[in-house]
């Protein structure tokens, strides 16, 4: 069970994320056209930015905690992952953060209508 | 300066550089700033799990950054590797946003998905 720490840390992100999409109305996993548009670049920046990490030694994956499943370039799938879940739940975030922002105006506009 | 606290300086500039060709002025905005506040508190959370030093899942190699941890075992570096992740995605969001709403082509917005400033701002 160890060596899914990893993977299971980001499915623990995906879902304490969620509620942000089904409750606060973030509107982000439902336009995936908008999703893949605005991940694609990232993911393979960031891809490859871990690759030439990886290479120069800046950081290396400790063997206990990984899947050990490698792809190409000896990145590991959760680097893969990471760089998908992370950008998804600041994407939730900011949208979730917009809807509350937009229900707080709305609140005060209407408070200052009754005045 | 260690390479991998250079690389993270530079994808900072980058990140600042595609903001501004993107023309979304999304640091201008309290929307912005405070999702990446919201950000800022998981990621030591999640990155202190992910990089401590008692059972580290990643490990770094003390010739390629600064060598400052903080809060537990998160290499400084790792705040501007993460924010420019994160930021650099919230920026190509809202730019397919804005191209998808001005192409004629595509179905219209959704009514509480259109663009606002903050008020905030004004006078910046």
């Amino acid at each position: 069970m160890d060596r899914y720490q990893y993977l299971l840390l980001m499915a623990a992100c995906l879902a304490i994320t969620l509620p942000l999409e089904f409750v606060l109305g973030a509107r982000v996993y439902r336009r995936p056209a908008l999703l893949v548009t605005a991940l694609v670049p990232v993911v393979v920046a960031f891809s490859v930015w871990d690759i030439v990490g990886i290479w120069r030694g800046h950081w290396s994956y400790n063997p206990l905690y990984v899947s050990g499943i490698d792809l190409p370039l000896r990145m590991p799938l959760e680097e893969l992952v990471f760089f998908v879940v992370i950008p998804v739940c600041g994407l939730l975030t900011y949208e979730a953060v917009g809807r509350v922002l937009r229900i707080v105006r709305s609140l005060r506009s209407g408070a200052n209508a009754d005045a | 300066m260690p390479e991998y606290t250079v690389l993270a300086v530079v994808a900072v500039l980058v990140t600042i550089a595609l903001e501004r060709w993107s023309g979304t002025r999304l640091f201008m905005r309290l929307q912005f700033w405070l999702a990446m506040a919201i950000v800022f508190a998981f990621q030591v959370v999640v990155d202190g799990w992910l990089t401590k030093l008692s059972s580290p899942i990643v490990l770094y190699n003390l010739e390629h950054h600064l060598g400052v941890r903080w809060p537990w075992d998160v290499p400084v570096e790792d705040y501007l590797f993460g924010f420019a992740m994160v930021a650099s995605t919230i920026v190509l969001w809202e730019r397919a946003k804005r191209s998808r709403r001005a192409d004629p082509e595509q179905p219209p917005a959704v009514a509480h998905d259109h663009v606002e400033e903050d008020r905030w701002t004004q006078g910046r």
